[in-house]
């Protein structure tokens, strides 16, 4: 009786015995199927085999034996008697194959009719007591639980007509059971600690190995046990827990209560939580409860999913505080173990929050209890820092992260949690300031994608802030973003935070350039996410409310210092909006006219200040911006027929530009952009504030420091005496006979701007001018009527020689050039003629320059979809180069005349 | 050849984001070959990230917004040396196919919007297709042989400006001329003389414009006074519950002054353009489609 020295020979030995056993047994040899068998056993024997080859050769032993049972049962009584048989294998040799042929014969015997069940069951349990060895402990023991798990079930059937036999049997049964799974665990435990300690870890991985077998008797007793309840809650939960508790093994523990939860119903858990919760409070220390807790939560959780899909209403479990348990617990834990670490209380945290979500998801009072749990935690740290790697747990802890819920609802539980949660913020503040910035990041993102519908208007979040604290809280909670600074510098050298006097002079002084920052960006995203959701509000949905959440933004975005400069223009939008909003609500509601009038005065005096605070804070950087924010105000109180506060606006607007804006190429536009503003005007009218703002406007413009802007914003100017219709207003050319216009001004704004051309020493700039003059003047001609009183066609045609005159000179200017760029172009079409694009592209010139509405020299590039080169300064233009800008000019304006001329009679008297 | 025309995206001043379905329309790489921002665009790194996504060839031109040097991205290595690049500027001028094809944000027109101020500009630059933004009204018409392209705002973003259309009552009537609207923006026949060439493409965008905004519009406009009537009667009912704040729901595009998202896709080929006009009205995109062809 020994057994094989490998796997391979083991195997063949068993497939050898396998078919001696069968070949004995179809020559009804009985006992030499025995002796055989006996053999085939001793492999079992191995001590060397490892777990998963021993469970190997267990599996073909078991088919194997399974094969000699059916025959055993098949000829009972007739060949011989399965008691004798069970006497007769007591005198084997070896006591494993004794065992296990003794198990074969019993349970064979008890399929059969009218065995003595308990008494050979029991004696079987009794017997597998003589294998101590932890491996083959296990084996026969899980041998034994598989060859009478179908003898219990036919047994409870058996005694299922009476309901006292029931119950005994059913006691029999787990006790059963119970029994054999008390006495594999602790051979499974005491394997642990078996050889020499420099093998431990591979006891461990052993250990986990067999975990299946223990496991497999609670598998058995959950289907004994069925939906039977009482026999689980008094008889099988606390005898399995005390083991589980007494064992003291951390492995045994972990995998036990997971299969525990697992293998029985979620119902049984709810009803028996007091009991699970206070056995996991008394387990091996070194065990980490947060993932135990997780599974537990996970599986009440798929309880709670189960009966809100069904039918069947809620039961009286959810009143009773299911939460208040488990964070009962949780708090517990902490009192009594206050060596957990950090990241063992935001694990157990992890899941009173899964469980408050999914049972409770209106709570906000249970979220700010789970995370006042980690407060406690993080501040009884004291001054020690946060470890880096528990970080991202707090992190992922804050942002709900592998917590599976919708992302509507997980947006929604953001809003609450930083409105109302006041442990969840303070939790969030006390974060090592890049990581708090990169979770309101995170958050921000989360408001913006939740609110502003990215998906469909199905998937918006409906939560709505609902009173201004709430808006306070979040704002407050956004203060590191609202403070925090773009490093131009890297990461290292630049300190991402401000300090209070820093704040004033920290600014990039260059007016020219703009460092887009993406948190400011989303800060000013973010306005409008609250401004919409307040629509929705049924509190905070009024015009004034709005004004009162706005100005707490504002407030807040102006600790920001200079940063105003990225969020304000999102609020003067909103206060704009709701001027018009409020201009609406009085056009509908007569009767609170002098209300509304009231608020949209407000709200112009808060944008006045939203541009005063930008002007003291952000220096020269933004001023033109500033005086833009002026100027449209001023449209939109005009559109208000509020003349007054247009005006005013205006005004602010004139000072910005008298006392701030000294770079000319930014004189010139802005000077424009006013001259189109104040042309749409048309409240202005009365009081002659427009004949004021006009003039001022007029007369800046041709104090310009260059002379060509200067003869641009004046000809420009002329349109300020020449309104156009607005068709809102039912205005129409042709039609209106009140429009405002003055011809003679148009007139004397022209002769003015010809004056500047003419007195330009660049000859090619000066002629170029007049044709732009000329051109203006054909426009007011078109317009025809008052303007020819003026605007004569004698004067046009004046012009037009004036034109001729120049440009023949310019011509002489530049003849000896021409001569020699003609010959370069030669040249270079013959050396390239392969390349047919760029002999096509040269039409006459190397590079065709035009010249742009505020005089940039537009240089067109030979390549298609290139952009030209546009710049205020030609380097190194050829003139010949430079004097077709006019000539090309002329041209097609002569071009137009002519073809209008030929539809046109009025276009017959000008003589080009 | 591609040609894509954004304008006016305030982004994020006046406006979150691009509609999610016009995102998901611009997002083909490698389709688009050219793309044109045509002012107020560049205030946003997550937005010009996004544009330089769909094609490196990015063109900027300087909205009233804009700072006249392009802004320096944050999150790029070389922010800190500060690179001059060359201005933004007012205008520029691109070739494509047979066509020049002239850029301006427009807020150096004068007067406003006005076809004639801006058939100077074109005549000017010499381009056959004029690209013009900061009306936040989609656009196109030809004039005197001329293509015209305003790709209104893509974000639908708030706009200063006197509304295009809308409720008249709530504009003092005092200054009003009184007189029959005819064509959201009328041709002025009498200057233009008989051969009226300025075809209303755009019109059929404004048009669709009006039915996002249900109870205005140009029908509202044209019985303005039935409108003020009903108001009469209804504050004489002395009975009936007053209306308050909350009952009045006004519409966004009301606010914004009539705007919706829009923009324009060129297709050149040759000499022929083809012009897709993109909508988004009530959750979704319309698209319109007109040719024009170089003489």
């Amino acid at each position: 009786m020994s057994y094989s020295s490998s796997l391979e020979k083991a195997i063949s030995s068993i497939k050898k015995q396998t078919y001696l056993i069968q070949r004995s047994l179809n020559k009804r040899d009985l006992m030499s199927a025995l002796k055989y068998a006996s053999l085939m056993l001793a492999e079992l024997r191995n001590p060397k085999l490892p777990p998963k080859q021993y469970y190997e050769i267990y599996t073909l032993i078991f088919d194997s034996l399974s094969n000699l049972s059916l025959y055993l049962i098949d000829n009972h009584p007739n060949h011989h008697h399965l008691a004798d048989l069970y006497e007769l294998v007591q005198y084997a040799g070896n006591v494993l194959p004794r065992l296990y042929l003794m198990i074969t014969v019993g349970a064979s015997y008890l399929q059969c009719p009218n065995p003595p069940r308990d008494e050979i069951l029991k004696d079987m349990m009794e017997m597998c007591r003589a294998i101590q060895n932890p491996i083959r402990g296990l084996f026969i023991r899980y041998y034994l639980s598989q060859t009478t798990k179908q003898i219990l079930i036919q047994k409870l059937k058996d005694d299922s007509d009476n309901d006292s036999n029931l119950e005994v049997s059913m006691n029999f049964n787990c006790q059963y059971i119970i029994t054999n799974f008390i006495e594999m665990n602790k051979l499974w435990v005491r394997l642990q600690h078996q050889g020499p300690l420099r093998e431990r870890k591979q006891r461990t991985k052993e250990r986990k190995e067999l975990q299946i077998l223990v496991g497999s008797q609670l598998v058995a007793l959950s289907e004994i046990i069925d939906d039977n309840f009482t026999i689980y809650k008094e008889k099988v939960l606390p005898v399995i827990l005390e083991q589980i508790t007494q064992c003291r093994d951390v492995i045994a523990q972990e995998y036990l209560f997971e299969i525990l939860f697992q293998v029985f119903p979620d119902e049984f858990h709810l009803e028996t939580l007091p009991l699970l919760l206070d056995a996991m409070l008394h387990l091996n220390p070194e065990l980490s409860h947060d993932k135990l807790l997780w599974s537990l939560v996970e599986r009440l959780n798929v309880f709670i999913v189960r009966q809100n899909e069904g039918l069947n209403a809620v039961d009286g479990m959810k009143e009773d505080n299911l939460f208040k348990i488990f964070w009962q617990f949780v708090s517990k834990l902490n009192e009594e173990r206050p060596d957990l670490s950090l990241q063992q209380t935001i694990g157990l945290v992890k899941s009173l929050l899964n469980l408050s979500l999914k049972w409770y998801p209106e709570s906000v009072e249970n979220l700010d209890h789970s995370y006042e749990l980690v407060l406690q935690k993080y501040q009884d740290l004291g001054d020690d820092p946060v470890p880096i790697d528990s970080e991202c747990f707090l992190s992922d802890l804050i942002l709900l992260k592998n917590i599976d819920i919708h992302e509507k609802d997980r947006t929604n539980t953001f809003l609450k949690l930083v409105s109302q949660s006041d442990s969840y913020r303070k939790l969030l503040s006390l974060q090592r300031l890049p990581l708090q910035q990169d979770i309101i990041n995170e958050l921000l993102d989360a408001f913006t994608m939740g609110f502003f519908g990215t998906n469909s208007e199905a998937n918006a979040s409906k939560e709505i802030i609902n009173s201004k604290v709430q808006l306070e809280h979040i704002l407050s909670m956004c203060e590191p973003i609202i403070k925090s600074r773009i490093s131009l510098l890297t990461p290292k050298e630049g300190n991402n935070n401000i300090t209070e006097d820093e704040a004033q002079d920290d600014d990039e002084q260059d007016e020219t350039f703009i460092i887009l920052d993406a948190n400011q960006e989303k800060l000013a995203k973010f306005t409008h996410v609250i401004i919409n959701s307040l629509n929705n509000s049924e509190i905070l949905y009024t015009v004034e409310k709005q004004m009162e959440c706005l100005l707490i933004l504002k407030s807040w975005y102006y600790k920001g210092g200079s940063n105003i400069k990225y969020t304000y223009p999102s609020i003067i939008t909103n206060f704009w909006k709701l001027i018009r909003k409020s201009n609406k609500l009085k056009s509908r509601l007569p009767k609170k006219k002098s209300y509304y009038d009231d608020v949209i005065k407000k709200l112009f005096k808060h944008i006045s200040r939203c541009t005063n605070d930008l002007f003291n804070l952000c220096g020269n950087s933004y001023t033109d911006a500033i005086y833009k924010f002026n100027l449209q105000s001023a449209s939109l109180a005009d559109q208000l027929s509020l003349n007054e506060i247009s005006y005013d606006f205006f005004s602010q607007a004139f000072t910005v530009f008298e006392e701030s804006l000294s770079d000319s190429k930014t004189q010139f536009q802005s000077l424009v952009y006013m001259a189109q503003t104040l042309q749409k005007t048309r409240s202005l009218y009365k009081e002659s504030y427009y004949d004021s703002l006009i003039v001022r406007c007029t007369l800046h413009g041709s104090k310009l420091l260059k002379k060509q802007d200067q003869c641009r914003a004046v000809y420009l100017c002329s349109h300020l005496w020449w309104a156009t219709e607005i068709s809102i207003l039912g205005e129409e050319e042709g039609v209106t006979r009140n429009f405002h216009r003055d011809g003679k001004r148009v007139l004397e704004c022209i002769q003015r701007s010809l004056r500047s051309a003419d007195s330009i020493m660049d000859n090619v700039q000066s002629c170029e001018l007049m044709i732009e003059i000329f051109n203006r003047c054909l426009y007011y001609f078109i317009h025809g009527d008052e303007s020819e009183n003026f605007l004569t066609i004698k004067y046009i045609n004046g012009l037009i020689e004036l034109i001729k005159t120049n440009l023949k000179n310019l011509r002489l200017e530049g003849d000896d050039e021409d001569l020699m760029i003609d010959t370069a172009v030669q040249q270079l079409s013959r050396t390239n003629i392969s390349n047919s694009q760029f002999v096509q592209d040269i039409d006459d010139t190397l590079n065709p320059i035009f010249m742009g509405e505020d005089g940039s020299y537009i240089e067109l590039s030979k390549l298609k979809g290139t952009p030209a080169n546009v710049s205020s300064k030609i380097s190194s233009a050829k003139m010949s180069n430079l004097i077709r800008i006019p000539i090309r000019h002329y041209n097609g304006t002569r071009e137009y005349v002519m073809n209008q001329s030929e539809i046109d009679d009025r276009f017959k008297v000008i003589n080009i | 050849m591609l040609l894509l025309t954004l304008s006016d995206a305030h982004i994020p001043d006046r406006s979150i984001d691009l509609p999610a379905k016009f995102k998901k329309l611009l997002s083909v790489p490698d389709k688009i070959s050219q793309v044109i921002l045509l002012g107020n665009c560049t205030r946003s790194s997550e937005f010009l990230n996004f544009v330089n996504q769909i094609s490196p060839n990015v063109t900027i031109i300087r909205g009233e917004f804009d700072t006249a040097f392009p802004p320096i991205m944050a999150s790029s290595k070389r922010a800190n040396e500060k690179v001059r690049k060359d201005e933004i500027p007012i205008n520029t001028i691109i070739r494509q196919g047979d066509f020049k094809i002239g850029c301006c944000s427009g807020y150096t027109i004068v007067p406003k919007n006005d076809p004639l101020s801006l058939l100077t500009l074109a005549r000017q630059l010499d381009v056959d297709i004029m690209l013009w933004g900061g009306t936040h009204n989609v656009e196109a018409y030809t004039l005197e042989g001329k293509f015209f392209v305003n790709p209104g705002s893509c974000t639908g973003a708030f706009n200063t400006d006197w509304p295009v259309m809308g409720d008249l009552s709530d504009i003092d009537v005092s200054e009003k001329v009184d007189s029959k609207r005819e064509e959201v923006m009328a041709v002025d026949k009498h200057a233009l003389s008989k051969n009226d060439e300025k075809q209303e493409v755009g019109k059929a965008a404004t048009d669709r414009t009006s039915e996002a905004n249900n109870s205005d519009g140009v029908g509202k406009v044209l019985d303005d006074t039935e409108g003020n009537a009903t108001n009469d009667k209804n504050n004489t009912k002395e009975e009936e519950p007053e209306i308050t704040e909350r009952d009045i729901d006004l519409s966004e595009f009301d606010i914004n002054g009539s705007n919706v998202p829009s923009f324009c896709l060129l297709d050149i080929q040759g000499s022929v353009c083809t012009l897709y006009i993109y909508i988004f009205v009530n959750g979704d995109v319309k698209v319109d489609k007109v040719v024009y062809k170089k003489e």
